[in-house]
Order: structure tokens, then C-alpha cells, then sequence
């Protein structure tokens, strides 16, 4: 499976930034689009690139990322997390969630050791490979379920109709949620992750905060149902959860509700952006569709399949850091203070790592040695979670649906506002069932 | 503190031979609390980021044993780097009749 995707070579052909990157920034919606090229450019001219109007140096090749996920303490998440929250309106946010959500909870695993190896480890059981392969026929049921009943419509929106509600229904099912509001849920998801998007309004602030406090309500009450009495579910094994630690034996009350809150939403934006990248590609590649359906029972070539579309478009764009003390990274020295922006997409387009960058192909050998999930102590935990919703997706979308086209023009198609993903709104969609 | 030994060569040739360790704990965890370089372990044993990789020893290989299915596929994104005796060292548990075990540590990151 390898082949070269068009739009790649446009963007690469007809850099959107033009010569002038030092003017460009990734606050600009155009470039969040339609990011490649930026990105080049930033290896090639600057790599270590401060952007003034957002206020951070823009790490983008694939080595100085891995510098900085290798030392924790130089670059820490817990700072640079908390500068990106809600910024330019953190103070007012506070108040509003504390006043009317039950109050501000930090976010646990957002934090640098030694207190994050104690919430990580926690955490990280829940979802081994092992694990995971065995929830594998229960997430086939349940992906199959809901193309089965899109199959016939012949029409539908990708994302909305299919990748949210599938990635919400499985989270939801490994939390022990039940009777959930898939809607209500994307509507939290899009709240919190714009709290590190950097591109909302004040307007947009208030309602995302309205939106935190309706989802900190419903969590807080679940937790205390499962503190009352325990079930067979995540949220309970998180409440009742013994840590090795004689003066911290248990997870404290906020510790448990931003746990549980992490879980929810860290996964869901970011698999359903990759289920819309796949469904984007499955509409306007019909070869990579066709080519998929030949690999229906071979896992080796789907897993591989799903490694190289989450290297080539990863969902999350960036997250960031802040330097804890002054050191030099690509030949730039950074004070302590600075706040970085971690580009795990440049770095997956690095040719330094990856030949050929921008096409796809399954093959490669080092395919898991992509950042989309980051890496170090932090690497995403749902990855193995991530793996499977999305390899699942791509086989039995084409098992059961063949004719896949886009029902809008490409360039219709629009990007949520922020930096911090690459996510298609919406994705309309016509199909037909296969023969 | 157990007594089990196991040594493993890094990439630069250093080795680092571990004589305390534990039975039921995995190569991984012993090659992290005891400083062995380029085993990094990001995902914590969970077998799916591949940072652990290892090379077993031909001679231990039989004992070691095989990588299962999901071991097998997780391997598989670093197959530049994979060989027929490559095992992810947080899936191997020490267990007596591993006392002396032998590994070189996968090129990595
Ligand atoms: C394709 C889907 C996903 C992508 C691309 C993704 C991406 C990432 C990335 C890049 C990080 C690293 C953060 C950093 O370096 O600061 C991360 C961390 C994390 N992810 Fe994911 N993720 C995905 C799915 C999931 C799922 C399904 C879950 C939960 C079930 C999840 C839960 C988490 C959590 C809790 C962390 C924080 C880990 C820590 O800081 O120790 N993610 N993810
Ligand atoms: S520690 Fe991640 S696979 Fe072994």
C-alpha cells in the first residue's frame, strides 16, 4: 500500500505561507487548515520558531521533539499546560467553573513526576494492548451496529453521524456511563479541548465554561454513585483504586473526577478526527478504499494501515510545554519561562525520519516511530484503545460500504478553530451498500 | 530484593549485569530502576509503544520463549529494527529458571 496523496503535493507545490514565514502564524485559520507547508518551512528556515502572536517558540523537527518529551523536568507539562488554559481569560473561567461547576479541577495527569507517575499509573492499566484485543468484539458490535444502520440511507455526515457518536459510545461503555447524551458529550468534548485551542473568543469562553460546568455536574454525580457503591466499570475502579503510597493510599476526590474527565475527553475528539480523516480519505481516494477492502482479514496490513494514517494525519496538531530553566534546543537558547508548542505533526513529516513524508505508505519500517501519540512519560494512554476504534472502523466501513464520495466540494470542508488539533467539522457523505 | 541476575549490553556496548532482581518483575522495569540506557518503556508495560525492545540472547531464547500475538504486532511498527530472537523486555517476567539472562538493548529513539 503506498501512493501519493495529491492534496500532499499541492500543499507542498503551492506553499500557502509564500516565502514569508516569519509574517505567518498558526493563529491564522488558513494555515491551521492547511498546515504542511508551514511546517516545512519552519524545519528548513527556523525550527525552533517563535510566534509572536501566539506567544510561543513552535518546536517542529522530529529530533528536538524527542529532546523535549525525554526530559520531563526541563520541559514541563504541568506549566505549560496551565499557561495554555483558558488564556487571556483564565482568571474569569475559574471563577465560573468553581462558582457553578463544583469547582476548578486541575487537570491530574497533566502534571510532571513525581506526582504524574503516581496518577499515570493508575490510568495506563486500564487500556493495555492486552486488554484492548480482548474489548475487540464488543467494539466490532458496536461500530458494525451503527454503519449497519447508516448502510441504507445511502447518505450521511461522516463525522457527526459516525465518528462521534462511535468513539462517545465506547468510551462511554468502558466508563460504566450509561444512558448518555452522545450530543451533550461532543458539546463537553469541543468545551474542554477549546481551553487549549487558543483561538476562542470571550463569547465562545463563556459558553464553553457553561458547557465544563454541566459536564462537572454529571461527572461529580456519577462519582459519588460509584462512591456509595461500587460497580464494574472504570469510574469505580478509579474511586476504589489503592496506590502503592502510605500517605496518598487513594486518589483524592478532585484527583478522581479530572481523571475520569481525561478519559471522556481526551479520546473522543481526538479518534473521531482520525475516523473523519479516514472517512475523508476512503472519499476522495477510492483507490485507498478499494485497496483496504483486499486487506479485510489481514490484521498485520490493517494495523499498519492505521499506524501510517495516524502518522501522516495525525489528529493532534500540538500540545505544549514550558522550560523550566534556561537551555539551548535546535540551536536556539530558551530562557526559563518559555512556552513551547510541541508540532507532533511537523515531526511526523520530518524527511530526516521519514523518507518521503507525505505519502502514504504502510510499509515504511519504523511506522511506529511517529509522535502523534507523543512520546516519554506522557505518550498517550488510549493508544492501544485509539488503535483498535480506528482499525475497526476502516474494516468494517469497507466491508459493508463501497461507492464512498464526498457530497460537498473539498474545499468546503472546514477545520475546528485551534492549534492544539486538526479536526474536520463535518463530513458529508454518500455511499452505497457493497454488492 | 531478589537474586535473580540478568545483564544487558546497550547499544554503546556498555553492560550493565543486574544481581538483585526480582522475580515476577519484567526486564523492563529492572532496566529502568537500574539506569540501563535506551530502555525507555513510555507506555509502562502496557505492550504497545515498542520503547522497550530487546534482543534476547540466542542461547536464553528457547527459555525466554516466543512473543505473543499482540506482542507480535506491536513489534511489527519498529520492523526495521526487528530480528528473529526481538522481544519487548516488559513482556518477559523474571522467573528463576531466568537467573542470568542475557539481552542487548534495541537501537531506539
Ligand atoms: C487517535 C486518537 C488519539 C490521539 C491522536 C491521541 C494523542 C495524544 C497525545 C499526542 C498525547 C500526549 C500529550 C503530551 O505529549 O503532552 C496524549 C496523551 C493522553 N491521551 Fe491520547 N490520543 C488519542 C486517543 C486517546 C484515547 C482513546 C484516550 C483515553 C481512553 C486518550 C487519553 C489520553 C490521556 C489520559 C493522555 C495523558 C497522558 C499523560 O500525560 O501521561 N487518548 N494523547
Ligand atoms: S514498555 Fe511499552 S511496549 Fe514495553
Amino acid at each position: 500500500m503506498s501512493m501519493d496523496s495529491s492534496e500532499a503535493q499541492v500543499q507542498a507545490a503551492g506553499c500557502p505561507v509564500g516565502g514569508d514565514l516569519l509574517e505567518a502564524t498558526l493563529t491564522d485559520p488558513v494555515v491551521q487548515a492547511r498546515p504542511n507547508a508551514f511546517y516545512q518551512a519552519l524545519r528548513s528556515q527556523d525550527p525552533v520558531h517563535f510566534d509572536a502572536k501566539l506567544g510561543m517558540y513552535l518546536v517542529s523537527r522530529y529530533e528536538d521533539l524527542q529532546t523535549v518529551l525525554r526530559d520531563p523536568l526541563t520541559f514541563s507539562v504541568q506549566k505549560g499546560y496551565a499557561e495554555q488554559y483558558a488564556k487571556g481569560f483564565a482568571a474569569e473561567f475559574k471563577e465560573i467553573v468553581t462558582r457553578d461547576g463544583g469547582g476548578f479541577f486541575t487537570d491530574a495527569i497533566m502534571s510532571d513526576p513525581p506526582y504524574h507517575t503516581r496518577i499515570r499509573k493508575l490510568m495506563e492499566k486500564a487500556f493495555t494492548a492486552h486488554r484492548v484485543k480482548l474489548l475487540e468484539p464488543q467494539i466490532t458490535a458496536i461500530v458494525s451496529g451503527m454503519i449497519e444502520r447508516m448502510a441504507d440511507k445511502g447518505a450521511g455526515d461522516g463525522v457527526k453521524e459516525f465518528a462521534v457518536p462511535m468513539t462517545i459510545a465506547i468510551i462511554c461503555a468502558q466508563l460504566g456511563l450509561d444512558h448518555f447524551d452522545a450530543q451533550r458529550i461532543q458539546r463537553w468534548s469541543i468545551a474542554v479541548t477549546a481551553q487549549i485551542g487558543r483561538m476562542q473568543t470571550r463569547e465562545q469562553m463563556l459558553a464553553h465554561a457553561k458547557d465544563i460546568c454541566d459536564l462537572q455536574n454529571y461527572l461529580i454525580a456519577r462519582v459519588r454513585e460509584r462512591e456509595a457503591e461500587p460497580r464494574e466499570d472504570m469510574i469505580s475502579d478509579l474511586v476504589h483504586a489503592r496506590i502503592d503510597d502510605p500517605e496518598h493510599p487513594k486518589l483524592t476526590f478532585s484527583e478522581v473526577v479530572s481523571s475520569v474527565r481525561a478519559l471522556l475527553i481526551a479520546g473522543n475528539e481526538t479518534t473521531a478526527t482520525a475516523l473523519g480523516n479516514l472517512l475523508y480519505i476512503f472519499a476522495t481516494q477510492p483507490e485507498m478504499a478499494a485497496r483496504l477492502y483486499q486487506y479485510v482479514d489481514d490484521d498485520r496490513m490493517l494495523n499498519r494501515f492505521v499506524e501510517e494514517l495516524l502518522r501522516l494525519e495525525p489528529p493532534v496538531r500540538g500540545l505544549s510545554r514550558m522550560v523550566t530553566r534556561e537551555v539551548e534546543l535546535g540551536g536556539k537558547v530558551l530562557p526559563a519561562g518559555a512556552h513551547l508548542l510541541l508540532l507532533y505533526a511537523s515531526a511526523n513529516d520530518d524527511e530526516q525520519e521519514f523518507p518521503c513524508p507525505r505519502s502514504f505508505d504502510a510499509n515504511r519500517g519504523n511506522l511506529g516511530r511517529h509522535l502523534s501519540f507523543g512520546a516519554g512519560i506522557h505518550r498517550c494512554v488510549g493508544l492501544s484503545l485509539a488503535r483498535m476504534e480506528i482499525k475497526v472502523a476502516a474494516r468494517e466501513f469497507v466491508r459493508r460500504l463501497d461507492h464512498i464520495k464526498l457530497a460537498i466540494a473539498p474545499e468546503e470542508i472546514t477545520y475546528l478553530p485551534t492549534v492544539a488539533t486538526r479536526s474536520i467539522e463535518r463530513l458529508p457523505l454518500t455511499f452505497a451498500r457493497r454488492a | 530484593m531478589g537474586s535473580l541476575r540478568v545483564t544487558f549490553v546497550q547499544q554503546d556496548g556498555v553492560e550493565k549485569t543486574v544481581a538483585d532482581a526480582e522475580a515476577g518483575a519484567s526486564l523492563m522495569v529492572v532496566a529502568r530502576t537500574n539506569g540501563v540506557e535506551g530502555i525507555f518503556g513510555d507506555c509502562g508495560g502496557c505492550c504497545s509503544c515498542a520503547t522497550c525492545h530487546v534482543y534476547v540472547d540466542p542461547q536464553w531464547q528457547e527459555r525466554v520463549g516466543p512473543a505473543d500475538e499482540v506482542e507480535i504486532s506491536t513489534l511489527d511498527m519498529v520492523s526495521d529494527l526487528q530480528r528473529s530472537n526481538s522481544r519487548l523486555s516488559c513482556q518477559i517476567l523474571l522467573r528463576p529458571e531466568l537467573d542470568g539472562v542475557r539481552v542487548e538493548v534495541a537501537p531506539g529513539e
